[in-house]
This record gives C-alpha cells, sequence and structure tokens, in this order.
C-alpha cells in the first residue's frame, strides 16, 4: 500500500511556515508614550547578583530569565520621573516583548506591548486590558480572572505578563531602589 | 513578515496572513489529549492519519483517518463531531475470533463521532487544568480485521494538563474508560481449521467490551514555534469470555509544529510491552499461516508500530 500524499505534503508544509514578528512599536515610541515629551531617558547598566535573582523571584514568585535587564533611567526638566523597562515574557508559541514604565512613586504609569511574535492572542495590545495595570505596586494582588481581567483564547499570554509586571515591580523594588 | 520556504504551503501561508487571530485547541501530542476546550465562538478542523502496521506475521498495514469539527459552546464547553475513514491491506494471517480472511481496500468510511468537552479548571486560567471528556461512536467496519461489524462506543476520559516554566513544558494526562457494544456481520465461507476440522471461528453473537486506559505526555518548547515531546499509552480491554483480553504499552517521541492559524503533530508510537490473548500458529484449509513473531506484545487488536499526523486549522 502506497502511503498517502499527506506524509509527503506535511514536511513541506511545515518548512513553508511564515516567521510572525509584528512588532507595534519601537523602544524609542514606546518611551513617548509612556513618559511625557520632554523626558530624558539615560540606559542603566544592570547586573542582577546571585542573591538579587533569588531574592526577586522568592517576591514575585516569578522565574527570572534574565540577569541583566534591559532599565532606562527617565527624567524630567524637573529630575528622575521614573523607571523605563524592556521585558520578554512567553506566548503561547513565541517570545512577547512589552515595556512598562513605572513612577518615582513605584506605580506603574503603563505598560506597551512592543513586539509580539506569538501566534494568538493580540487582544493584549487593547488598551483596556492594559489600563488593568495603572497604579498597581510591589506588594499588590495579581490575580488572573480576578482583578485582571482574563482574554479568552491568550491565557497564556495574560498570565505571563501579568506575572511579568510583578516580577518588574519586584526588581524595581528590589534591584533598582535600593 | 519573512518566509523561508514557500512552495508547498503558499495557500496556507496566504489564510494565515489574512486570518484574524483565534486560538486553538492545539494538541501537542498525537494520542494524549489536552484539558484545554476551544474558547467560546471558535471553530476547529483537525485531520488525523494513523499507519498501523506489522503484527509480526504475514502482512498488515491499516490507515486510519479521522476528521474532526470542533466548536466552543461556552469557553469551558467545545462540542466536536467525526467522520472516520480507513483502508486496510492484511493477507497471511488467521486468527479465531478476529482476523477471518485477506483483505484488501482502499479509504472507506468506517465511523462516526460526536464528543464534548467541559473544562473544570483550565490549565492557563487557574493552577491546574482538568476536563472531561465524552465520546460517543458508531463504526461498521471492524478496526482489526476490516470486515464488517456493528459496534457503538461510549468513552469517558478524564483530562489534566498542567504548564511548567511560563508554558515552556507541558505535562498532561489522561484517565479514559470506554464500554463497547459490537456485533459482527456473518462471513459466508469460513475457512476450516485442519486440525479442528471447525471453520474459523467468527462469533456473530453481540459481545461487550470495557477497555480502560492511562496516558501521559511530556512535551518542551525547544524552539518558537517548535515542541518536541514524549508520551505513553497503557491501553487495557476486559471481555466476558475471556477476561483481560489484551493489554499494552506504547510510548514514543512527538514533534509539534504551530503556527497562527494551523499546527501539525506527528507522533511515531510502537507498543513496547503487551499480553493477554496471543495467536499461535495455524493451518486452515490447507494453508499453514504463523503465529506471532514477539511473544512479549500484544498483535491481535494492536499492532507493533503506529505513526500518527494531526493536522489542526483554526478559523
Amino acid at each position: 500500500m502506497r502511503p498517502p500524499l499527506v506524509w509527503l505534503v506535511a514536511p513541506a508544509v511545515l518548512v513553508a511556515a511564515p516567521a510572525h514578528a509584528e512588532r507595534y512599536l519601537t523602544l524609542e515610541q514606546a518611551q513617548a508614550v509612556l513618559f511625557p515629551a520632554g523626558t530624558r531617558f539615560t540606559a542603566r547598566e544592570v547586573a542582577l547578583s546571585a542573591a538579587q535573582v533569588e531574592a526577586i523571584e522568592e517576591d514575585s514568585g516569578q522565574r527570572v530569565r534574565e540577569a541583566q535587564p534591559a532599565v532606562w533611567r527617565a527624567e524630567g526638566p524637573s529630575g528622575p520621573v521614573g523607571w523605563f523597562l524592556v521585558d520578554n515574557v512567553i506566548g503561547k508559541h513565541e517570545f512577547i516583548t512589552y515595556a512598562a514604565a513605572i513612577d518615582a512613586t513605584g506605580a506603574v504609569r503603563g505598560i506597551e506591548i512592543l513586539e509580539y511574535r506569538e501566534s494568538y492572542g493580540g487582544e493584549i495590545r487593547r488598551a483596556e486590558w492594559r489600563m488593568q495595570f495603572l497604579g498597581k505596586r510591589h506588594g499588590d494582588a495579581f490575580k488572573l480572572g480576578g482583578n485582571i481581567r482574563n482574554i479568552t483564547g491568550a491565557t497564556l499570554s495574560c498570565r505571563n505578563v501579568m506575572n511579568g509586571v510583578k516580577r518588574l515591580l519586584s526588581l524595581h523594588a528590589l534591584a533598582l531602589t535600593k | 513578515m519573512q518566509f523561508r520556504i514557500v512552495p508547498a504551503g503558499a495557500a496556507l501561508v496566504v489564510a494565515a496572513l489574512l486570518a484574524p487571530p483565534a486560538l486553538a485547541d492545539e494538541q501537542l501530542f498525537g494520542y494524549v489529549q489536552g484539558a484545554e476546550p476551544t474558547p467560546k465562538g471558535h471553530q476547529e478542523i483537525y485531520l488525523w492519519l494513523t499507519n498501523r502496521s506489522d503484527k509480526t506475521a504475514g502482512k498488515y498495514e491499516a490507515y486510519d483517518l479521522k476528521l474532526e469539527y470542533e466548536r466552543g459552546i461556552t469557553d469551558n464547553l467545545a462540542a466536536a463531531a467525526y467522520l472516520k475513514g480507513m483502508s486496510i491491506d492484511t493477507s497471511g494471517i488467521r486468527i479465531d475470533g478476529y482476523m477471518p480472511a485477506d483483505n484488501r481496500y482502499g479509504m472507506k468510511l468506517s465511523g462516526v463521532e460526536a464528543s464534548m468537552k467541559y473544562a473544570f479548571l483550565r490549565p492557563a486560567l487557574d493552577d491546574i487544568g482538568l476536563a472531561s471528556y465524552l465520546s460517543f461512536s458508531y463504526d461498521w467496519l471492524d478496526a482489526h480485521s476490516g470486515q464488517d461489524k456493528d459496534k457503538y462506543s461510549v468513552e469517558l476520559k478524564l483530562l489534566a494538563q498542567k504548564y511548567f516554566l511560563d508554558g515552556q513544558v507541558v505535562l498532561a494526562g489522561n484517565l479514559g474508560l470506554e464500554t463497547t457494544y459490537a456485533k459482527r456481520k456473518p462471513i459466508a465461507n469460513l475457512p476450516v481449521n485442519d486440525d479442528t476440522g471447525e471453520p474459523l471461528e467468527w462469533p456473530t453473537d453481540p459481545e461487550m467490551e470495557i477497555g480502560v486506559l492511562a496516558a501521559f505526555g511530556l512535551s518542551y518548547r525547544f524552539a518558537p514555534n517548535w515542541y518536541v515531546g514524549v508520551e505513553a499509552l497503557y491501553d487495557t480491554e476486559f471481555e466476558t469470555e475471556v477476561g483481560t483480553e489484551r493489554w499494552s504499552w506504547q510510548a514514543g517521541p512527538t514533534l509539534h509544529y504551530a503556527e497562527k492559524r494551523w499546527w501539525a503533530t506527528l507522533t511515531w508510537f510502537p507498543q513496547l510491552k503487551g499480553g493477554g490473548e496471543k495467536f499461535g500458529p495455524a493451518s486452515f484449509d490447507g494453508v499453514a499461516y504463523p503465529g506471532q513473531g514477539d511473544p512479549d506484545l500484544h498483535l491481535i487488536e494492536k499492532t507493533r508500530t503506529e505513526v500518527r499526523l494531526k493536522f489542526g486549522y483554526n478559523f
């Protein structure tokens, strides 16, 4: 019996895959959106020690994948106004790159999705979903399906971005402001 | 957007680019079922193709085809309907009650099925996913011999799924119970066993069977869009006449690839160990037929090797 055509076609279909990489905002655009015009951004070299990684993981309950997080100090005309951080979290298939802004008091100013390579769940870009993080502080409770609304069809993306923000707040509290 | 090689998948790629995003009940495994249901309002079509081959005696090769349409009724409940088909090419095997004749035909419609999946807990939303799966099926071709046989089955499964490392590692487990009512259609001119002088057994009285299965799978995303995994299945069946009719362990590697609108999963699933009923050499109508070549496998209803390719498309 000859094998059906599908056995032969499948490998060809697999290698025919397009590489999705939808870039929604550049770094500079995200900085401009999250902090008012006129703010100056200074890259801050941060190399987390093993003790800091452990402390952040324990505090946030989330794994730290990157010991050298991408961090910028945001400064306005009258001095520091907060922090701008870029982070990657796992989507269902690929990494999601997003930026978070934390103001000088330690509250989230906003988040923006920079690059979305994920196959599903692009709805997390919607403003009403991202707005839920405004004002969140270190130590606040995060509950997907509770105070953070889940998006059907994008649950894993929602969960991982939510946990990412929680981890960044721990990073801010334990490594940037100490 | 970058394309590596375009030719064969052009139509799929175009569809992927044009279609809006949705979530699939994406199946990382060939045999183990995940606990995530298709979300409300989303629809999917799946194509399953399974190759079953090698009974270590004579010639045996069969293909099972399953076309599935699934729709999310609510975020926790999905329903599906299936059309099933099979082809077979077997010769040189005679087993009382199971393999009465050589048989060879191409793909034929062989059965229908309907199922529901209800998630009590969803793996990405809750700490662990837990779902029940209920299916009803009617088959009119015997999957083993390819002969006419009416079979009605009800299957109930408990499905569990857990994400680790933010979803980079997925663990899934199933427990299932299947009850079956089956009735073979009569076959004229059955071959006569040269030792007993009796025709080959092909009982046409109704029979009831109960099957139990346990399965688990572990999948790891080793590159964007790509998962590699391993899965295993313990499958046993009980029948009034013989008690434990069969049991078997199958295990093998799984490769999964997913894109925006479609995914594919390929599983190689050999039988590692099996028992229960076995078949020995026999002579019918003056022709000698060998017994099974490997005593450590169950080869009457199962084969030594299975390969399954699943393809899913979301719309």
